[in-house]
């Protein structure tokens, strides 16, 4: 064995300074520049980030446009623009041509970046492929023109490099824009620059979006909102999420005096009391001064902070996106795939893993033009970032699979894995801190508190899909036998009567019989000065029937209302009229009309019609009355509806189904 | 074109073979007259018909076929498809009355084509209109040529020393030997086979071989075989028709011929086989019409494939799920054919007849056939 002393020198000669480059060459998985594909997303990625970091910091509405162009035949040439506040020229190079530079590190607030190794590894990546500097142009508000400045990366010092500097006019009156040349590869499809830019629209619905393709394509979101979603706000650090490292950080950098100022001004959650009881356990003296808690007593303090009682850490520092604009955001960039139904969107309130406050929001769109036999989209977010790889090893998708979506509506093989039909589910986490799988931030990692949000959010949105699925096999239903009903049953009758010389016979028994439903049809339409919105009735079940109609309508719509028949009853306080429809035979139909003056804002979603004296299953197209109504309903609709109860005569057993028998000969191959 | 035959073969023969053609078209307007009764009595109108899927077909012991069960199955207003198919049955049956007073008969197609003026009716494919021809037949216990619908001549010829006298279209009476008075192309089986159209006068023959390729046909012909082994060569043409069939069953019930069925080896095959012998799944209804159950099996058997070394191509995923339908088909519950089929599926190999040829012209006439039909104890 060699002696100690020469291994010790021997390592010493190997010691050298890495340099940036290197570093950068050996994490290029974690930084996301393994591949010409994946190194334009990244680039992409980093820069549009920035783009509505900086709009958000300066509560402008974000117009960010994207361009990426050939540049011979490895090379892309990517611009990324913005209209947000600019960049000093001082800070240009500080900002795009340092790694690990940002104001964000340290910040204990939900962001989209967090290393501030983002667009600086971009401009890295392409000094290093392209050897081409890096062009700047940004404009303050102040200043008249824009400055450019072209920079490389000194990879020996991680330094930047200004290679030229110019002024030149701006038509906007304010804005950054970068361009980059590099080695990549622009593909549509999964995990591309489109699907990252489609998902940033639908969270950032308040964004307007312009993708420029290389083969000259543009590709625009228009905004869906124009409010400016608060600036997510700084809050002090919860000591239950302190580690280590970061607590000794906060004691060298503090200007409090004392220990104790530090805990209860700098950190969250701790009250005088709480205070004292950490020192107490830590055996440290309040007045200590915080540069001189290390080493052994430091350990101690936070093991203490971690054991004493604390109020739970605020989630004004979360910026959810909100039920409202989940739905626009969805709207906006979905449109052209005419979903039958959006999910009310599902926010959860804030939770706390750890010291750091968490949310999950779930969107959840179904129908229309998106594949019915494949798995359903999944769309992951990050504090409003789209998370595009590693769908396998996140927390979200493993929530999505874990839940048995067969109960829901959908098709999924023995009730575990991606679940397939024409969905789109969209799962938002935002926190101070997600905790990721890797630095490259792909994927949320597994934890029960998070898991348990997303699964409880999932539910909630996949009970309002079960609700819709089962509405619309009821209406496809009545589709159907509205059909049978009115195409086919009077031809049958005819041909039958002709074939025997006999007079075709009252079909509305048996039309009753085969419908077996109360029909509600209401339509708003202008007629002649006045806008009306008129509903019929119909009783298309085999017995006769009392039934109470409901129609709301918001209170201030109901005093201009004229109703025809006059209504039993109104109610103005809650937007009610209602009427009593007096033994409705079979097949009868009673008509009611409800006016509006010319000019009144009405549409047909503003009514809702309500129905009791007969039970859901045997109603179309209205809502039975809603348990926590509180009316009283006549003597005669109540009796009316429990007699419905009782099963009619004749009702027919369990047939097989001659048209729908399995392995009937009509999938038999012999010939006849 | 008065068709008394095709009942009779159903019914105790000869007991109501003098009906008058109208009787035929009575059953449709009883099923009118119950519809329209049910409409009367505010009902969902409905019909129960016995199921026509595999689970439901029976081997009956007597007559030595497979028909179908009890089971029945409801087609009823209640859906969309059932009223559907109730529409088209009285569109069927009116039109088929109208025909009757015409004295006019259609062939399958032109009903698929006569459905366009149906409206809602309207059959969407060929296979619909054929269905539902069938179930009428199920429904009336008659057959389509009761209803005066047929299908178009298929073509299915017959070569070898029998004689026949058939009626044709103009009503005269030609007496045809099936060797001697026809062309290469032998003679070609009508869709009407039945006695009023095609009696059997004398044979020489021993046996009829049932051959699924015509090249076979052609091949056995040019060889002489009928001539050398007595045989009456008969081409199946594929999935047999139906006529092709009865003429098959009737050979061997009136002229007590034996019959042997020769085709590919391949799980289709034996589905050809299978319908020969023991009736067709879609026509189990009329199965002791129409199955020869004494008909066997000559080949190409799945062993046949490896003691002749056939040059022989790989089961496809579609042969590999015909064979495992096949081994739940209750036509195929015999321990011979449950091996064959279970030797196939091992092997993983199927081969054409025409395969033989691989040893030469002659040596399928001269050597293979010889070998089997010595095997089976025919010829």
């Amino acid at each position: 064995m060699p002696p100690a002393k020469s291994l010790a020198q021997q390592l010493a000669a190997k010691q050298r300074e890495i340099s940036v480059a290197e570093f950068f060459e050996r994490n290029r998985q974690i930084l996301g520049f393994d591949n010409p594909l994946r190194a334009l997303l990244t680039t992409v990625k980093e820069a549009v980030d920035n783009c509505l970091d900086a709009c958000e910091e300066a509560q402008v509405l974000p117009d960010i446009k994207v361009e990426i162009s050939k540049e011979g035949v490895d090379r892309l040439r990517v611009a990324v623009e913005d209209n947000g506040p600019g960049v000093l020229k001082r800070e240009i190079p500080n900002v795009f041509g340092r790694l690990l530079y940002g104001s964000r590190f340290h910040a204990n607030r939900q962001s989209r970046g967090q290393q501030g190794i983002g667009i600086s590894a971009a401009v890295l990546y392409a000094g290093l492929t392209t050897a081409r500097p890096a062009k700047v142009t940004s404009k303050v508000a102040e200043e008249e023109a824009a400055h450019v400045v072209e920079l490389l990366i000194d990879t020996q010092k991680n330094l930047p490099r200004v290679v030229s500097e110019d002024l030149v006019l701006w038509d906007r009156p304010s804005g950054t824009r970068i361009e980059l040349v590099l080695k990549a590869k622009y593909q549509r499809g999964r995990q591309s620059p489109f699907d990252y830019l489609k998902g940033t629209a639908i969270v950032n619905p308040h964004a307007r979006f312009t993708l420029v393709e290389p083969d000259g394509t543009r590709v625009t979101y228009e905004r869906a909102s124009t409010e400016v979603p608060p600036v997510p706000k700084e809050v002090a650090p919860h000591p239950y999420g302190l580690e280590l490292g970061e607590l000794a950080y906060r004691l060298k950098a503090t200007n409090q005096p004392t220990i104790l100022e530090l805990l209860q001004k700098e950190l969250a959650g701790v009250s005088p009391r709480a205070a004292r009881e950490i020192l107490d356990r830590a055996g440290l003296p309040g007045k200590t001064k915080p540069a001189e808690v290390h080493g052994e007593p430091l350990e101690k303090l936070l093991a203490a902070m971690h054991e004493v009682p604390l109020v739970a850490p605020t989630s004004e520092c979360l910026s959810p996106i909100g039920p409202m604009l989940i739905k626009r955001g969805l709207r906006n960039v979905l449109g052209e795939v005419r979903p039958e139904f959006y999910a009310p969107p599902v926010s959860r309130p804030p939770k706390v893993r750890g010291g750091f406050p968490f949310l999950v929001e779930v969107g959840l769109v179904y129908g229309g033009a998106l594949p019915a036999d494949q798995p359903i989209q999944l769309l992951r977010f990050a504090n409003r970032v789209p998370l595009l790889f590693q769908q396998g090893a996140c927390a979200v998708t493993n929530a999505v699979q874990n839940l048995d979506w067969r109960r829901y509506g959908l098709d999924q093989k023995g009730g575990q894995g991606l679940p397939s039909g024409p969905c789109l589910l969209l799962v938002h986490v935002a926190s101070t801190k997600i905790p990721f799988t890797s630095e490259a931030k792909e994927a949320i990692a597994e934890d029960p508190e998070i898991d348990k949000e997303i699964t409880l959010a999932l539910q909630a949105a996949a009970r309002h899909l079960r609700t819709h699925i089962s509405r619309r096999t009821r209406r496809d239903l009545a589709g159907e036998k509205f059909a049978i009903i009115l195409k086919i049953l009077p031809k049958l009758a005819e041909k039958t009567s002709s074939l025997v010389h006999k007079p075709v016979p009252d079909l509305t028994p048996v039309i009753t019989r085969i419908m077996d439903v109360v029909n509600v049809e209401t339509t708003v339409a202008p007629v002649g000065d006045t806008i009306r919105a008129g509903t019929d009735v119909t009783n298309y079940t085999p017995r006769a029937r009392v039934l109470e109609v409901f129609v709301e309508m918001p209170p201030e719509l109901l005093p201009k209302a004229q109703h025809r028949p006059a209504p039993e009853g109104t109610d103005t306080e809650l937007g009610r009229a209602w009427w009593t429809l007096e033994k409705l035979p079979p097949s009868g139909k009673v008509s009611i009309e409800v006016t509006f003056p010319k000019g009144t804002e009405v549409e047909a979603s503003d009514l809702s019609w309500y129905i009791a004296g007969v039970d859901e299953a045997h109603l179309l197209g209205a809502e039975p009355l809603p348990g926590d109504w509180d009316v009283r309903l006549p003597r005669a609709v109540i009796e009316a509806a429990e007699a419905g109860l009782e099963p009619l005569p004749g009702t027919e057993e369990a047939e097989v189904d001659y048209d729908a028998a399995e392995g009937s000969a009509r999938v038999e191959d012999d010939e006849g | 074109m008065p068709r008394k035959g095709a009942r009779e073969s159903k019914t105790t023969k000869g007991d109501d073979a003098a009906s008058p053609r109208v009787d035929a078209l009575k059953p449709t307007l009883e099923l009118a007259r119950s519809i329209y009764d049910q409409l009367d009595a505010g009902e969902i109108p409905r019909m129960r018909l016995p199921l026509r899927t595999k689970q439901n077909i029976q081997f009956q012991m007597r007559e030595g076929v497979w028909k179908l069960g009890r089971a029945l199955g409801t087609r009823s207003a209640r859906k969309l498809d059932g009223a559907l198919m109730l529409l088209r049955t009285f569109y069927l049956v009116d039109f088929i009355n109208e025909m009757a007073k015409e004295g006019k008969t259609s062939t399958l197609r032109e009903l698929y084509y006569i459905s366009e003026g149906w409206e809602e009716g309207k059959f969407h494919s060929e296979d619909e209109s054929n269905l539902l021809i069938e179930d009428l037949e199920v429904l009336c216990e008659r057959l389509r040529e009761d209803f005066r619908v047929h299908p178009e001549e298929n073509g299915a010829s017959v070569i070898g020393d029998l004689t026949i006298r058939e009626t044709n279209r103009k009503g005269m009476v030609k007496k045809i030997n099936c060797r001697d008075d026809v062309g290469d192309g032998g003679y070609a089986i009508p869709f009407n086979v039945e006695k009023e159209k095609i009696e059997f006068v004398s044979s020489g023959a021993k046996f009829v071989i049932a051959i699924e390729c015509g090249g076979m046909v052609d091949r056995l012909a040019e060889n002489g075989f009928d001539e050398d082994h007595k045989a009456i060569l008969l081409h199946l043409k594929g999935q047999p028709a139906r006529s092709t069939r009865r003429f098959l069953k009737r050979l061997n019930e009136e002229l007590k011929l034996p019959v042997v069925v020769f085709t590919d080896g391949d799980p289709w095959s034996f589905r050809i086989f299978a319908s020969v012998a023991y009736g067709a799944i879609k026509t189990a209804h009329i199965s002791q019409y129409l199955a020869t159950p004494q008909a066997e099996f000559l080949g190409v058997t799945a062993s046949d494939i490896e003691n002749y070394k056939l040059p022989s191509d790989n089961l496809t995923d579609q042969d590999v799920r015909a064979l495992q339908a096949e081994l739940t088909d209750p036509r195929f519950k015999t321990a011979e054919w449950r091996s064959e089929i279970e030797l196939m599926l091992k092997n993983g190999k199927k081969a054409e007849q025409q395969s033989l040829a691989k040893y030469g012209l002659n040596y399928v006439t001269d050597t293979y056939l010889p070998e089997k039909l010595a095997e089976m104890g025919v010829g």
